[in-house]
């Protein structure tokens, strides 16, 4: 496929031209993006930052896939979206892209395994296999042993964490995490960010998460300083240039933690971080 | 993904029963009304339930249904015996008879007169006596449920019929007519006996058709003859049966009871799996979301309207078969008639209703939008 072109260091990650996206007709319609243009390169951990109702969600539903744009490119990794329609679209999106979303979306009436477990299934691998990839990638968030247990019975930190592992579970190359703190308390919120920073790298030597890349939207500035870069938005547009300050962010890279070393659970090797 | 969906039917216990118990209940619903009604309708077809030696049931053919008695002529007989193809002919005497008890009260009684030579048309099962001995003068062998309509009375006792005497010499068992009167049995001789009237009691002659003969044709060549028309045993039922549902309320009110019963329990069933499908409408988002494709979650839906329809239409056939048994008691008071058409009829609808359900369903699983996952 793409892989030859989407090396680090190749074609932009993400490449979004013109995108304009409105609800409604008519007098009634919002105006949600206005004309987007965007490149983020691989290996970056992006957040996408701006007031409620600016367009956030609405342009992260279009670079998954989830959306479709009224106009534009929105190009993933070599994949265009809007070439894309129906079951092609929708298999596409399953290899490419991991969510995280703010309310967590886990089905209630399974088992956490069997959350975690869910991409794989939809790609139709069988049963023991999945479950066996979703136990491993549970315990690479510290959370393998309670592989059984219904997401109801944990907390809010713990259920992200399931819902992480569940992003990662199929080595998504785009990781989508849309307010992942917000529903969380601010300690729990960093593990959760250290998580998604350490997939951010993707797994040395993996060919399918080589360059990964990972858009989080937030509002929320105890976490600004994961980010390799930060879009600001406004109105349906990107403000440029940026005005949140990277060096202000950035300079608490603390990573104080021991257990959360292995990303990429299913192939046994640990990515330490430092 | 198919173990998936069904953990996702059962894993919510509190929605699942509720699903559950309202498909079976429209089953049952669906079941118990349709199995009343045709028991009704049987009912109606009164002594042709329990006579079912004779191919043809001759009568007059301005006789619309078989409670509709007029008389036949004992020449009659002599013509119907003489129609090639008939191996046999019996007259059968059918009336009412006003039994006076003991108390001061009386009851009305279905008498039926048999040929008292080959006693055709006898009672289906003797519980008590012999039928023979009903060719003594002046016996009567009564229908269980019967006895107790006449104050319980056994066998020997002596009952006052149409202020003549008349012996029970049996008891035996046979199916209420629609009006579930007392029912008893007697010979032909007897019968006229009892029946302060001229000779024209005749009410149907009951024949049988050689072998290797085509019964069609000898009913059309007694359709031929004057004053005299001939039904087969399911042609007469039927004749019955139409007249009861178009000529009397029964049709119409029962009908309509009936009707809506069905339309409710099929309401049901599709509105509530409808709503189980909207209930995990988000869920389904959130699996379109992370590459289940439409045709994946088509069939998870399809896979749990089935699981819960086939579980609650066994719980409402159950239900509905338990209800049956009762009203197969004899003498009891409740008309069932459970034939498997009923049971394939209930299970017809309900998959039918289920799918109505799920298309509904499906049509929001179609046209859903991931992007909703994020709101
Ligand atoms: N499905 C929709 N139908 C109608 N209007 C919509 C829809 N989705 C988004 N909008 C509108 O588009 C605009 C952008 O919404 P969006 O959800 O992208 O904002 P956001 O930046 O994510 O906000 P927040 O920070 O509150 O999550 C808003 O005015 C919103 O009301
Ligand atoms: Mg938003």
């Amino acid at each position: 496929m793409t892989a030859a072109q989407t090396q680090t260091g190749g074609p932009p990650a993400i490449r979004l031209r013109n995108i304009t996206k409105s609800f409604g007709k008519g007098r009634a319609a919002v105006h949600a993006l206005r004309g987007i243009d965007m490149d983020v390169a691989s290996n970056q951990l992006v957040m996408l930052v701006g007031p409620s109702g600016c367009g956030k969600t609405t342009l992260v539903s279009i670079i998954s896939g989830v959306l479709d744009a009224d106009t534009g490119t929105a190009e993933v990794f070599g994949v265009n979206w809007p070439d894309l329609s129906g079951a092609a679209k929708t298999k596409r999106r399953g290899e490419l892209v991991g969510f995280v979303f703010q309310q967590f979306n886990l089905i209630p009436m399974l088992s956490v395994v069997e959350n975690v477990a869910m991409p794989l299934l939809v790609r139709g691998e069988p049963m023991d296999r999945a479950l066996d990839r979703a136990a491993a990638e549970l315990n690479g968030v510290g959370l393998g042993d309670r592989v059984t247990a219904r997401p109801a019975e944990l907390s809010g930190g713990m259920q992200q964490r399931v819902a992480i592992a569940r992003a990662l579970v199929g080595r998504p190359r785009l990781l989508i995490c849309d307010e992942p703190t917000a529903n969380l308390d601010g300690h729990t919120g960093q593990h959760v960010m250290d998580l998604i920073k350490t997939a951010s790298r993707g797994k040395a030597g993996d060919e399918k998460t080589d360059g990964r890349c990972v858009v989080v939207v937030t509002h929320d500035a105890r976490i600004f300083h994961y980010a390799d870069h930060i879009e600001e938005m406004e109105d349906g547009k990107l403000k440029s240039p940026s005005k949140v300050i990277l060096e202000e962010a950035r300079h608490v890279p603390h990573y104080d933690r021991e257990a959360n070393g292995e990303t990429n659970g299913n192939g046994g090797a640990t990515d330490k971080t430092k | 993904m198919n173990r998936i969906a069904i953990k996702m039917l059962l894993g919510d216990r509190a929605k699942y029963l509720s699903l559950v118990f309202g498909l079976a209940f429209a089953v049952l619903l669906i079941t118990q009304q349709g199995s009343i009604f045709l028991g009704l309708m049987l009912r109606a077809t009164g002594i042709l339930q329990n006579i079912a030696q004779p191919d043809l049931w001759i009568a007059d053919p301005h006789s619309e249904y078989i409670g509709d008695i007029r008389p036949l002529d004992d020449h009659d007989l002599y013509r119907v015996r003489s129609v090639p193809g008939i191996a046999w002919a019996s007259p059968l005497f059918a009336t009412r008879a006003r039994v006076d008890l003991p108390d001061g009260r009386h009851k009305t009684a279905q008498l039926l007169g048999i040929d008292r030579s080959t006693l055709i048309g006898q009672p289906p099962l003797m519980l008590e006596g012999r039928l023979e001995d009903l060719r003594q003068p002046d016996a009567v062998i009564i229908e269980e449920s019967s006895r107790s309509k006449l104050g319980g009375v056994g066998v020997g006792d002596v009952l006052k019929l149409n202020d003549q005497r008349a012996v029970i010499v049996g008891i035996c068992r046979a199916k209420m007519g629609f009006e579930s009167n007392a029912t008893m049995y007697t010979t032909y001789n007897n019968a006229l006996q009892f029946t302060p009237v001229g000779r024209e009691r005749m009410s149907f002659i009951l024949a049988k058709v050689k072998e290797g003969v085509p019964i069609q044709r000898v009913q059309d060549t007694i359709n031929g003859m004057t004053d005299l028309a001939a039904f087969t045993h399911d042609g007469m039922s039927d004749r019955t049966i139409n007249f009861i549902l178009k000529e009397t309320g029964i049709g119409i009110n029962f009908g309509l009871t009936v009707a809506l019963g069905f339309v409710v329990g099929l309401v049901i069933s599709a509105a509530t799996f409808y709503q189980f499908t909207l209930e995990n409408l988000r869920h389904f988002a959130v699996l379109k979301a992370i590459g289940a494709t439409t045709a994946t979650l088509i069939r998870m839906v399809i896979l749990q309207a089935l699981v819960v329809g086939l579980i609650g239409y066994g719980i409402g056939v159950g239900i509905a078969g338990a209800f049956s048994l009762l009203g197969r008691k004899p003498g009891a008071e409740l008309a069932v008639y459970f034939p498997w058409e009923l049971m394939v009829g209930a299970l017809a609808s309900m998959i039918l209703t289920v799918s109505a359900g799920s298309v509904l369903s499906l049509r929001r699983v179609i046209t859903l939008e991931p992007a909703v996952v994020f709101k």
